[in-house]
């Protein structure tokens, strides 16, 4: 349908489909506030202080994300006080934790003390409305259709959806697509996932839609599903960790133009300031170097097609 | 979640001696207006349209509204999510349907369980009690939950594993636990003179059961049964935990891929519109057993 548009935009095309979704984008120096002048803010930490009353609570940079916070996303587990499930985002561990905490520092915040985490549940990530964080990040897939509901910051993460299933079921072994039509697969509800089961694998049996991924697993290993749909470092992790004899089976779509974004509330002056700290990150490696650190061995599977 | 009115406090149900309610219970909304004439319905012609012209005028100016709107109410999506939602509808109409002929069969057996009277028959009024105790106190939701993913998970020959199976015996559990205390209140209706009546006649206990108190404990007990049906019909929205893709789980997966909650209201109108008949039938039903009651002269 509409996904057909996130096909057009391909390769180095990306970020210039991207900034035509999103007049914000880019540093053209239109923003709405007052204060940033004629000309555009050079630095994220400039923008981040031209529009200081722009922050949910002066002062401090609120982050929404899921809770429980999963690992390789989040890691270094729990801490007393936090009322976050299995990792702490405040230890700024894990690749989103790592990333939010650089784009904290450049914005000119110091991590952790002036960045406060609320637990935001998917659906209330886009409910209008006064938003209670500053902006979320949980895996959330940019997609044009999405675009009404909140602003997207560019790409953090650049994903490709994956297929994890268990040893001896009926797809551990396939090496194309085509070994998956007879298959009864799951994805989480609300994930770019489910469209790679329906648009890409197309299998003849209806795939089932969870609400979380544990109950993805609890089907699985029970034999009521072959296999399950996430993205390849969800996988990774999946397979190591939540399944018995868990195998990831291979990544779909080599030429995937998909990717994780930060939402933000419609209009928001914030967005450009974070777009400018993650182009920083991106110029000057630090972006690559997180994912060194936090999916290195999590991004290197078999391709199917 | 459900929808049902505490069993043996419905309204309609006449208790054993106590005399039957006369005139005009007020089951119709519009029904005060005959008696005011002309002026009274000025007055709630009036009164209406500055009520709800005033609730539209807060809504519509509302900061939030614009966003509200296009989030809600979005014409394309609720077109394009409302074919879709229809065509998965016709799985929750089935599943609300075959559940609905189970609960009907297993409540009826439990309440005349617990209606048995004599020492002999005490494990099984303990064991009636006991089921009704524990389903109508664990949540609906958490029944289809621990079943759904609890009995695959048993690995045993033979049990089945689709999600529809054991979402329906998950209703089936739960609401049979509701109508047993439907039907037990409509047994406990029926005048122990009726009873005496019967045994004088020369009925076994179990032909006084079958043939004078159940007939008329069910006659009785329709518009109750049908509110508990409806409550069946919309708690059939809960099967998508299991992953199961009926109209409510559609509806979310458009909303997520579409991050707009219009799908939701698409399902909305759906089950109002499927409801609305039915609640309408329920209240006819307890206007025609109030006429017949009063033209009998009670009991």
């Amino acid at each position: 349908m509409r996904k057909v548009l996130s096909f057009l935009a391909v390769g180095s095309l990306l970020f210039a489909a991207c900034a035509e979704d999103n007049p914000t984008i880019g540093g053209t120096g239109t923003t709405s506030t007052g204060g940033t002048g004629a000309t555009a803010p050079a630095t994220a930490a400039d923008c981040a202080a031209a529009n200081a009353d722009a922050f949910l609570s002066p002062g401090t940079l609120t982050v929404g994300t899921g809770n429980p916070a999963f690992p390789p996303w989040w890691e270094g587990g729990t801490t007393d006080g936090s009322e976050f499930e299995f990792n702490d985002p405040a230890l700024g561990e894990g690749y989103e934790g790592a990333v939010t905490a650089e784009v904290a520092t450049r914005l000119g915040f110091s991590f952790p003390d002036q960045v406060a985490f609320v637990p935001v549940g998917f659906n209330k990530s886009f409910a209008p409305g006064d938003k209670d964080f500053d902006f979320v990040l949980q895996q959330i897939s940019y997609k044009p259709e999405r675009d009404d509901a909140v602003d997207f910051s560019d790409s953090y993460y650049n994903v490709n959806q994956a297929l994890v299933s268990a040893q001896g079921t009926s797809v551990a072994d396939a090496t194309t697509i085509e070994e998956l039509k007879e298959a009864k697969l799951g994805a989480p509800i609300g994930t770019t996932s489910l469209d790679v089961i329906t648009e890409q694998i197309q299998p003849t049996q209806e795939p089932a839609v969870y609400d979380d991924l544990a109950q993805a697993v609890t089907d699985l290993q029970n034999g009521d599903i072959d296999g399950i749909v996430v993205d390849l470092p969800t996988a990774f992790f999946m397979a190591a960790v939540q399944i018995d004899k868990g195998v990831v089976v291979g990544q779909f779509g080599a030429e995937s133009d998909e990717y994780f974004a930060m939402a933000f509330d419609t209009g928001s002056p914030l967005v450009e300031c974070v777009n400018l700290a993650l182009a920083e990150m991106t110029e000057d490696g630090t972006l690559d170097a997180i994912e060194e650190q936090w999916l290195a061995d999590k991004t290197n599977a078999p391709v199917l097609d | 979640m459900i929808g049902g009115q505490a069993p043996g406090e419905f309204e309609g149900l006449p208790g054993g001696g106590s005399t039957p309610p006369t005139g005009d219970r007020g089951s119709k909304i519009l029904a005060p207006l005959k008696a005011e004439g002309a002026g009274g319905v000025a007055i709630a012609v009036v009164s209406t349209v500055v009520v709800f012209g005033l609730i539209a005028f807060a809504v519509l100016t509302s900061s939030g509204w614009p966003a509200i709107k296009e989030l809600f109410f979005d014409p394309t999506i609720f077109w394009d999510s409302l074919s879709k939602i229809m065509e998965k509808f016709s799985r929750n109409v089935f599943i609300f349907v075959v559940a609905e002929v189970f609960v009907l069969i297993l409540a009826l057996i439990l309440a005349v369980m617990r209606s048995l009277r004599g020492p002999v028959f005490t494990p099984l009024r303990i064991l009636a009690a006991a089921y009704t105790d524990l389903f109508r106190a664990v949540p609906t939701i958490l029944v289809i939950l621990l079943l759904g993913f609890g009995a695959p998970a048993l690995q045993i020959k033979g049990v089945p594993h689709s999600d529809i199976f054991w979402a329906i015996v998950a209703l089936v559990l739960v609401y049979s636990a509701y109508v047993a205390e439907v039907y037990r209140a409509g047994i406990q209706s029926v005048h122990p003179s009726q009873v005496a009546s019967a045994r004088a006649l020369g009925l076994s206990r179990g032909k006084t059961m079958r043939f004078v108190v159940v007939p008329q404990a069910v006659r009785r007990v329709l518009p109750p049964l049908l509110n508990d049906f409806i409550g069946l019909q919309k708690d059939s929205a809960l099967v998508g935990v299991l992953g199961y893709q009926e109209a409510l789980r559609q509806a979310q997966i458009t909303s997520a891929a579409e991050f707009d909650f219009t799908p939701y209201v698409a399902l909305a109108l759906v089950y109002i519109v499927i409801t609305i008949p039915e609640a309408r039938f329920v209240d006819w039903l307890v206007a025609r057993d109030q006429r017949r009651r009063q033209a009998a002269g009670g009991v």
